[in-house]
């Protein structure tokens, strides 16, 4: 997901509470919107994204890191210099919570589209093979990314948020 | 923040219109239709104009400040749709239109009320097809109405405005700079696979065969049919003038089969650049079409940030928002899918 927790769950309360309950006469089908509400107030004061995923895409970009430094310190070069993020590559990331994967996640794509730009600007000294492995590295830290998150994405409901009906099977 | 209020819209607009025609103008019957993200769509009914003293249906578009795309202009879409009149693509008459928030809440068109209804695009594979005969039919109407837009001679129109500075080298890099700056407004996230896009995209940059007027989102949901019979394009939001591959790359985009394999829904891949071929004077190129796919998608999911940044802002709270933004990594995922296509 690209919206935060927080904001969907009060998207989703207030779009209950301004577009359904107006719409809706049925008193038991009120309270349980109602029901609804209540809980998700819960889970906003409660719940998170999971830790999991996160956790699997940072992983990855530490995979790739590690793997782009060991390329350029066979010809005894260096990282180009991106602070703590490729400086601090050992995997696994360790145990953190949604808001900090979230922010070391944030960070380490930055690192990447620098280390993409780096290799655009074809950099003196490195060989056209170290620039191939590194290029492969970061292409499948960006894949690793995507991966991940198509496994944790429901299919989408274009035509029944268009149409307001259920798709059924034929 | 404007605000727009639809209890006070017939008076606005009763006022404006008594101003700009010199005579007493009334408004009724002010409906809001519930279609798209983007700008706002009514129906109404005005009373007193000199050529209809009975009424006549109009539409009005007001383009938000909490909208999508946000800030908006009504120009690009009036230019288009005025240069567009008498030329064979079915377009509304359009009339009054300012930028000033002040008159109306937002800036604001007023256009013909054309008969039909729209297809949509998102039918899912679990719901019945178009019936064949009707698809062709319509398929051959939203062909030739494409051909006849990228043949019109815009440059004697008003829309020529938006066409300053244009070449037929420098048309793709102005599209994919103002969709850069676009990505960089409303990302709220890196997108490492976004800049490789961008980078591919102008490691790839085609020669226009010509400049045309684009209409920026041609495909299903974006005309009115009756009767299998194409009464109005629409939604000219995003209309500049550019290489005629563009409309090509974005009507044959895979999210827009709706679960067959036939572009928009109507046509198989093949035939439908095989009818287009027979409208244009050039030869439609297969690595330009390529290139407009890849362009596509990164604009796609370009909008798609934009949707989930006007939720996350709260300038919107339309639960499709959230769920457009949920398909920036698949959209991506089908934009590099389409770089490695061979």
């Amino acid at each position: 997901m690209n919206n935060s927790f927080e904001r969907l769950i009060d998207g989703m309360t207030v779009t209950l509470r301004n577009e359904v309950l107006t719409r809706l006469d049925d008193e038991f089908a009120r309270g349980q919107v109602f029901g609804i509400i209540n809980l998700l107030n819960n889970m906003r004061l409660r719940a998170d994204w999971s830790v999991n995923f996160l956790q699997q895409e940072v992983n990855a970009q530490r995979e790739a890191f590690a793997k782009v430094a060991a390329t350029l310190a066979s010809s005894g070069q260096k990282l180009p210099s991106l602070g703590s993020v490729c400086a601090n590559s050992a995997t696994p990331a360790p145990a953190l919570d949604a808001p900090a994967l979230i922010k070391m996640r944030e960070e380490g794509n930055q690192a990447l589209i620098e280390l993409l730009r780096w290799l655009w600007s074809d950099p003196q000294g490195v060989s056209q093979e170290q620039k191939a492995s590194i290029e492969v590295a970061l292409r499948r830290a960006m894949r690793s990314e995507v991966e991940v998150e198509l496994k944790h994405l429901a299919k989408p409901m274009f035509a029944e948020m268009s149409q307001g009906t259920e798709a059924t099977n034929p | 923040m404007n605000t727009i209020n639809d209890a006070n819209l017939p008076g606005l607009v009763a006022t404006y219109l008594s101003k700009e025609t010199g005579r007493p103008i009334t408004v009724d019957g002010l409906i809001r239709f519930p279609v798209g993200f983007s700008w706002l769509t009514y129906g109404l009914r005005v009373m007193g104009l000199e050529d209809a003293p009975a009424g006549r249906e109009l539409i009005l578009r007001l383009g938000p400040d909490y909208g999508l795309f946000a800030p908006y202009s009504a120009y690009p879409q009036a230019l288009a749709m005025e240069s567009l009149q008498g030329s064979g693509v079915p377009v509304p008459a359009s009339f009054w239109r300012s930028d000033d928030a002040s008159i109306l809440g937002a800036p604001f068109l007023f256009c013909e009320r054309v008969r039909g209804d729209a297809v949509l695009p998102w039918a899912s594979a679990a719901l019945a097809p178009l019936e064949e005969s009707f698809r062709l039919t319509l398929a051959t109407q939203f062909i030739d109405a494409l051909g006849t837009l990228h043949r019109t001679d815009w440059r004697s129109k008003s829309i020529s405005v938006m066409g300053q500075g244009l070449t037929l080298a420098n048309a793709a890099e102005k599209q994919i700079a103002f969709w850069q700056s676009e990505y960089e407004r409303w990302a709220m996230r890196a997108y490492p696979l976004f800049e490789w896009g961008l980078h591919w995209l102008r490691q790839n940059r085609p020669l226009a065969p010509r400049l045309s007027i684009i209409h920026g989102d041609y495909r299903t949901g974006n005309f009115l049919e009756e009767g299998g019979h194409i009464t109005a394009i629409l939604d000219w939001e995003l209309t500049h003038i550019g290489d005629p591959h563009e409309d090509l790359g974005w009507a044959s985009l895979p999210m827009y089969m709706g679960g067959t394999k036939l572009v928009c829904r109507l046509i198989e891949p093949e035939r439908f650049f095989e009818l287009y071929q027979a409208q244009v004077p050039f030869t439609v190129s297969a690595t330009s079409v390529r290139f407009y796919r890849v362009f596509s998608l990164m604009k796609l999911a370009a909008t798609h940030m934009a949707a989930a940044r006007c939720f996350e802002d709260g300038r919107f709270n339309d639960l499709r928002m959230p769920a457009m933004g949920s398909q920036i990594i698949p959209v991506l995922r089908q934009m590099e899918k389409a770089i490695e296509a061979p």
